[in-house]
C-alpha cells in the first residue's frame, strides 16, 4: 500500500504512485474495447453501405446521385437518385423554413414573455411533441392532416398564390410533398425550439439587464443581445433540425405519394431518399435494384453525417468561445 | 431612464413610439408562435387520444390480428405488444452495458484528446438516420440468414447507444473527484473504485438516461422494417423469430382501407404514446429527485 | 445513504419485473392453445393474401401446422424465398430465368386463380361503368385527366359523368398485380408497351403510390375520383366498384367466376417452368375477363420442412380451392389440367 510500490506496466495510470492491479487492466481493456467498438461503428456503417451498393457504384459511379430515373422494368433497368435527392432537399428546406420562425418564437416566448405559471406547462407540451413517434405523426398525417390540406388549405393557397410555380394545382388525394413538408416541420419544431430555449436561457442575465437598463425595448434587447449571443448555437440547432428532417423516412413515406420526377409544384406527389427506401424495403426484384436502394441509403448517410458533423463542430466552437469570454462582452 | 447611445443597442428617445409598436408586434408574434406550437401539438395529441381512446378495448392486448378478415370477429394486436416488449428489452440489454462501458472508459481512463474525439464520434452516431441503421443491420446480418427479433433489437441498440453513453458520461463527470481519490487513497483498486463507488453514485442518472433511450426507440419503425417485419400473427416470445412490433403494425395498418384497421392503429398508437410519455415523465421525475437529494 | 438508495432501486426493479410479468401473462393467454410443432412461414403476393389467410386455421386444424404469411408484395416474396428467410414465397408474376438461377433450386407452382379488378371511387354514379383497354392505358399514362373525358363518355353513353379529376393509385412496391396489369396494358396499347412495358414495377408517369393491395384500396376509398387496381377480393372487402372491361370479343366483362374461368380456358397447358398466361385472351373466349391471372407459390425443391410443406400445398391446391374459401373472395378453383401439373410439382419437394 506504500506509494513506492510501483509496478512497471505499460498501461496509462492517471493516478501515479498506485499499484496497478489485474482488475484495472481488465476494466480498461474491456471498457476501451467498448469505446473502440462504438467509434468503429460509424465507419462500419459507411463501409457496409458502400459494400452493399457496390454493383450500383461500379455501374453508375457518382452520376447516380444526380440522375433522374428509376425504371425497374426488365430490359430497361436504370436507376438514379436525382429525383429523390431533390425531394429530400426540397422537403427538408421548406420544413426548416416553416419551423424556424415558429420554434424561435416559442423559445423567445418561453424565456422572455411567458408568465411564470404557464412557462412549465408549455415547455412540457412542446417537448411532448418530440416524444410522438414518427409512425404516429404519419398516421395522423394520412388520416387527419392530409384530407384537411387537400380540401381546404391547398385550394386556398393555389387560388391566392397560384402564380408562384410552387403552388400549382392542388393534389387530389391528401398525399403530396406539401403534406410531407408540414409533417416534417411539426417533427423538427421541438428540437429547434428546445435547443434555442436552452441557448436563450444561457445568455448571461447581466448582458440582458444591461441592455434593458439602457432603455431598449424588449424586442431590441432580444435582437441586440440574445440573438447575437446565441447565434452560433441557434445555427447548430437549425442544422440539427435539417439533419433530422432529411433522415425522416417513415412519416414522409406515409404521406408523400411517391413518384420519380422533379416538379416544382409542392402539391404534387414526390419521393425522398428515405421514403423511397422505406417503401421499397421489402424486396428488390434484381441485384442491381437492391444495390441502387443501398446506394440511396449511402447518399442519405453522407448528407446526414455532413449536417451532423457541421452542427457538432459549431456547438464545440461556440462552447469554447463562450467559455473564454464569459463575463466580458464587446 | 434616458438613453445616451453608447455602445450596445441603438436607442433613440425620439423614436420611442415606433419602437414600442415594433416591440408590441414582435411580442404578439412570439405569443402567436407559442399558440401555433401548442395548437398543433394539441390538435395532434387530441386526435390520437380521442380516436385511440374510443377504439381502446381489451381485445387489442389479448387477441391476435386476423389478416383480411371478412367477418367482424374480434381481433387485436397481441403479437405486436409481445414483440415490442421482447425487442425493446433485448435492445436495452445490449445497449446498456456497452454504453456504460464506453462512458466509463471515456471518463475514467481516456486522455482528454481521446475523450473529445470519441465523444464527437458518439454524437455523430446519434445523428445517423434510423432508416440507415436499418439498412446497415439488414446488409450486415439479415441478408442470407433471415430476420429475427434479436437482429431488430441490435438495430435499436445502435440507436440507443449514444444516448446511454452520453448521459452516463455526464453523470460520471458529476461524481466528485474527491470520492475517487478518497477511495484510492484507502488502497482500493482503481477498477473496484469505479465499479463499487463511482458507478453506484451515478446509478440514478444512468437509469434516467436508459429510460429516455427506451422512450426514444420504443416508437422506432424504420430499423424494424428491415429486421423484424415478416412475422406471424400468433403471439410469440421467441426472439430467434421475427416478431411483430407496435410501430410496424401501426405503419402497416395506416395504409389500409378498412376503418376498423385504422381504429386499431389509433388505439395501439395511443398506448404507445402513453408509454413513451410515462417513460419521459419518469425520467424527468427521477432526475429531479436526484438533484433535490 | 447509499444502502437506503440501493434498496429503493431494488424495490423498483422488482416492481417493474412484476408489472412485466403481469403483462406477459396477459398476452401469453392470447397464444393459441393448440401449439403445434411445425411452423411454415411464407411471404409475398398481396393478391393471394386474402385466400391464404382463409387457409390458416383449417390447415392448423387438419395438420397442426401453424401457417404464417406476410403479404409484402410479390417482389418481396421472391426476394425472401431466394434468401431463404421464409419457407415459401408467393408471386403473381412468374419468375424470370435470372430469378430462377438466383433462387438456386426453386420451382414455381400455380396455386390459385383470380383476377385484377380496376376499382374506382366516384360518388354519385351508381351505374356499372364500362372501360376498354386503350382508354385504360391512356388513363394510367396520365393522358386522361377527368372523368367526363370524351373517351370515357363514349363507353358509357347515357351516364352523366362528373368533371372530377382522376387520381391514379398505383403500387409503390414490387407487385405481381402490377405485373398482371402492365402485361394487359402492354397487349392492348402499343404506346404503353414501348414507353412503360411490363414489370413488377414501372415508371408510373402519374398518380399516387401506395404499399400493398390494401394501400391501393385505401387510397381509392379515401379519394373521390380515384382509380386503382388490386385483386378483386380487395374491392369486395372495401365495397369499391370496379369497371366492366371490354375483352377482345367486344363484350364488357366483370371479374367474377364466369369471366375468370373463361379466361383460364385460354391457356390450359403450363409451360416448362409451370407458368401460364391468360391475359387478354383471344376473341373466341368471349366471356373472358381480360385481366385474369394465375398466381404461384415458389418453393425450394429441397427443404427441411418438406413433409409439412407438401401437406400444406396439397391441401391448398385441392381442399383450399373449394368454394367455402374461394367463392366470396372471387377466386376460382384451379382447372383440372393445371391441378395435375401442380400436384406433380409438389411431389418433387424433398428433404
Amino acid at each position: 500500500m506504500s506509494a513506492a510500490d510501483v509496478t512497471a506496466t505499460p498501461t496509462r495510470r492517471p493516478f501515479t504512485g498506485r499499484r496497478v492491479r489485474f482488475g484495472d487492466v481488465l476494466l480498461q481493456l474491456v471498457a476501451g474495447a467498448a469505446a473502440l467498438g462504438a467509434t468503429v461503428l460509424v465507419g462500419l456503417i459507411v463501409w457496409k453501405l458502400v459494400d452493399g451498393s457496390r454493383l450500383a457504384l461500379s455501374k453508375y459511379g457518382l452520376g447516380f446521385v444526380t440522375h433522374v430515373a428509376w425504371n425497374p422494368v426488365a430490359g430497361h433497368e436504370v436507376y438514379g437518385a436525382g429525383s429523390f435527392l431533390f425531394g429530400t432537399i426540397v422537403t427538408s428546406f421548406f420544413a426548416l423554413l416553416i419551423a424556424t420562425p415558429v420554434a424561435i418564437g416559442i423559445a423567445l416566448f418561453l424565456t422572455e414573455l411567458a408568465p411564470r405559471t404557464i412557462r412549465a406547462p408549455v415547455t412540457a407540451l412542446v417537448e411532448t411533441l418530440a416524444a410522438v413517434p414518427s409512425v404516429l405523426v404519419g398516421l395522423w398525417g394520412i388520416l387527419v392532416l392530409g384530407p384537411v390540406l387537400r380540401t381546404d388549405v391547398e385550394p386556398w393557397l393555389h387560388s391566392a398564390l397560384g402564380w408562384i410555380p410552387l403552388f400549382g394545382p392542388p393534389s387530389s388525394s391528401g398525399a403530396s410533398v406539401f403534406t410531407a413538408i408540414v409533417v416534417l416541420a411539426i417533427m423538427i419544431l421541438p428540437i429547434v425550439s428546445s435547443i434555442s430555449r436552452e441557448l436563450f436561457l444561457g445568455v448571461p442575465p447581466e448582458l440582458k439587464e444591461g441592455a434593458l437598463a439602457l432603455g431598449t425595448t424588449r424586442w431590441e434587447m432580444v435582437r441586440g443581445v440574445v440573438l447575437p449571443y446565441s447565434r452560433g448555437g441557434v445555427a447548430a440547432a437549425l442544422i440539427l433540425g435539417l439533419g433530422r428532417a432529411m433522415g425522416e423516412a417513415i412519416a414522409v413515406t406515409q404521406v408523400i405519394g411517391g413518384g420519380v420526377f422533379i416538379h416544382w409544384n409542392l402539391f404534387s406527389t414526390g419521393d425522398t431518399l428515405g421514403s423511397k427506401i422505406a417503401s421499397s424495403y421489402q424486396g428488390a426484384s434484381t441485384q442491381l435494384q437492391a444495390a441502387s436502394l443501398i446506394y440511396l441509403g449511402l447518399v442519405l448517410l453522407v448528407l446526414s453525417l455532413a449536417a451532423n458533423v457541421a452542427a457538432q463542430v459549431i456547438v464545440r466552437r461556440v462552447a469554447r468561445k463562450h467559455g473564454v469570454t464569459r463575463g466580458g462582452h464587446a | 431612464m434616458s438613453a445616451h447611445g453608447l455602445s450596445g443597442p441603438r436607442v433613440r428617445l425620439d423614436r420611442l413610439p415606433r419602437r414600442r409598436r415594433v416591440n408590441a408586434t414582435m411580442e404578439a408574434l412570439a405569443w402567436l408562435a407559442a399558440a401555433i406550437g401548442v395548437g398543433i401539438l394539441g390538435v395532434m395529441v387530441w386526435s390520437i387520444a380521442s380516436k385511440g381512446w374510443s377504439a381502446l378495448n381489451l381485445d387489442l392486448l389479448t387477441k391476435p390480428p386476423i389478416p383480411f378478415s371478412l367477418t367482424n370477429a374480434p381481433q387485436g394486436l397481441s403479437n405486436a405488444f409481445a414483440g415490442t416488449l421482447v425487442i425493446v428489452a433485448l435492445a436495452t440489454a445490449m445497449a446498456l452495458p456497452v454504453g456504460i462501458l464506453v462512458a466509463v472508459y471515456l471518463n475514467e481512463f481516456a486522455p482528454p484528446s481521446i475523450r473529445s474525439s470519441v465523444g464527437l464520434v458518439i454524437d455523430v452516431l446519434a445523428g445517423v438516420p434510423a432508416i440507415v441503421v436499418g439498412i446497415f443491420v439488414f446488409v450486415l446480418l439479415v441478408v442470407g440468414s433471415g430476420q429475427s427479433a434479436i437482429k431488430g433489437a441490435f438495430a435499436l441498440a445502435i440507436l440507443m447507444l449514444p444516448f446511454v453513453a452520453r448521459t452516463t458520461m455526464e453523470v460520471l463527470a458529476l461524481v466528485p473527484n474527491s470520492l475517487r481519490e478518497a477511495s484510492l487513497g484507502l488502497g482500493v483498486a482503481h477498477w473496484r473504485t469505479t465499479l463499487s463507488i463511482v458507478l453506484p453514485r451515478a446509478a440514478g442518472g444512468i437509469v434516467t438516461g436508459t429510460v429516455l433511450a427506451v422512450a426514444r426507440v420504443a416508437g422506432e419503425t424504420a430499423p424494424l422494417l428491415f429486421t423484424s417485419s415478416i412475422a406471424g400473427t400468433q403471439t410469440s416470445w421467441n426472439p430467434t423469430h421475427a416478431l411483430q412490433t407496435i410501430p410496424v403494425a401501426i405503419f402497416e395498418l395506416s395504409e389500409s382501407p378498412d376503418p376498423k384497421d385504422h381504429a386499431r392503429a389509433w388505439a395501439a398508437g395511443f398506448i404507445l404514446l402513453l408509454f413513451i410519455l410515462l417513460a419521459s415523465l419518469t425520467a424527468r421525475w427521477l432526475s429531479a429527485r436526484r438533484t433535490r437529494i | 445513504m447509499p444502502r437506503f438508495g440501493t434498496s429503493i432501486r431494488i424495490a423498483s426493479a422488482v416492481a417493474a419485473a412484476a408489472a412485466l410479468a403481469v403483462v406477459v401473462a396477459g398476452t401469453a393467454g392470447a397464444t393459441s392453445h393448440t401449439r403445434s410443432n411445425a411452423t411454415i412461414t411464407g411471404a409475398g403476393s398481396t393478391f393471394v393474401a386474402p385466400l391464404v389467410s382463409q387457409w390458416i386455421s383449417p390447415v392448423g386444424g387438419a395438420y397442426g401446422i401453424e401457417l404464417q404469411y406476410s403479404a409484402i408484395g410479390s417482389g418481396g416474396g421472391v426476394a425472401a424465398i431466394t434468401a431463404r428467410t421464409v419457407d415459401f414465397g408467393a408471386s403473381d408474376a412468374p419468375l424470370t430465368p435470372d430469378q430462377f438461377s438466383a433462387c438456386k433450386g426453386c420451382e414455381q407452382i400455380p396455386w390459385a386463380l383470380g383476377a385484377t379488378a380496376i376499382m374506382y371511387n366516384l360518388p354519385g354514379v351508381k351505374n356499372l361503368l364500362h372501360m376498354d383497354g386503350p382508354t385504360l392505358a391512356k388513363i394510367f399514362m396520365g393522358q386522361i385527366a377527368k372523368w367526363n373525358d370524351p373517351a370515357i363518355a363514349k363507353l358509357n353513353k347515357g351516364v352523366s359523368l362528373p368533371s372530377t379529376a382522376i387520381t391514379i393509385a398505383h403500387r409503390s412496391d414490387n407487385s405481381g398485380t402490377t405485373y398482371n396489369l402492365t402485361d394487359y396494358l402492354s397487349s392492348v396499347s402499343p404506346a404503353w408497351s414501348s414507353q412503360l412495358g411490363r414489370g413488377v414495377a414501372v415508371n408510373w408517369p402519374a398518380g399516387v403510390g401506395a404499399k400493398g393491395s390494401s394501400g391501393v384500396a385505401g387510397v381509392v376509398s379515401s379519394t373521390p375520383g380515384a382509380i386503382g387496381y388490386a385483386d378483386v377480393a380487395y374491392s369486395v372487402q372495401s365495397h369499391l366498384k370496379y369497371f366492366a372491361l371490354e375483352n377482345r370479343s367486344g363484350k364488357f366483362t366483370t371479374p367474377g367466376s364466369r369471366g375468370i374461368l373463361s379466361a383460364a380456358s385460354s391457356d390450359q397447358k403450363p409451360a416448362a417452368d409451370n407458368s401460364l398466361s391468360i391475359v387478354n385472351p383471344p376473341k373466341k373466349y368471349d366471356n373472358a375477363y381480360p385481366i385474369s391471372t394465375f398466381t404461384y407459390v415458389i418453393v425450394p425443391l429441397q427443404s427441411s420442412k418438406a413433409a409439412d410443406l407438401k401437406h400444406f400445398l396439397f391441401w391448398a391446391v385441392t381442399k383450399g380451392q373449394t368454394s367455402q374459401y374461394t367463392a366470396k373472395l372471387r377466386f376460382v378453383p384451379l382447372p383440372k389440367s393445371v391441378l395435375v401439373v401442380a400436384e406433380k410439382a409438389i411431389a418433387k419437394i424433398h428433404s
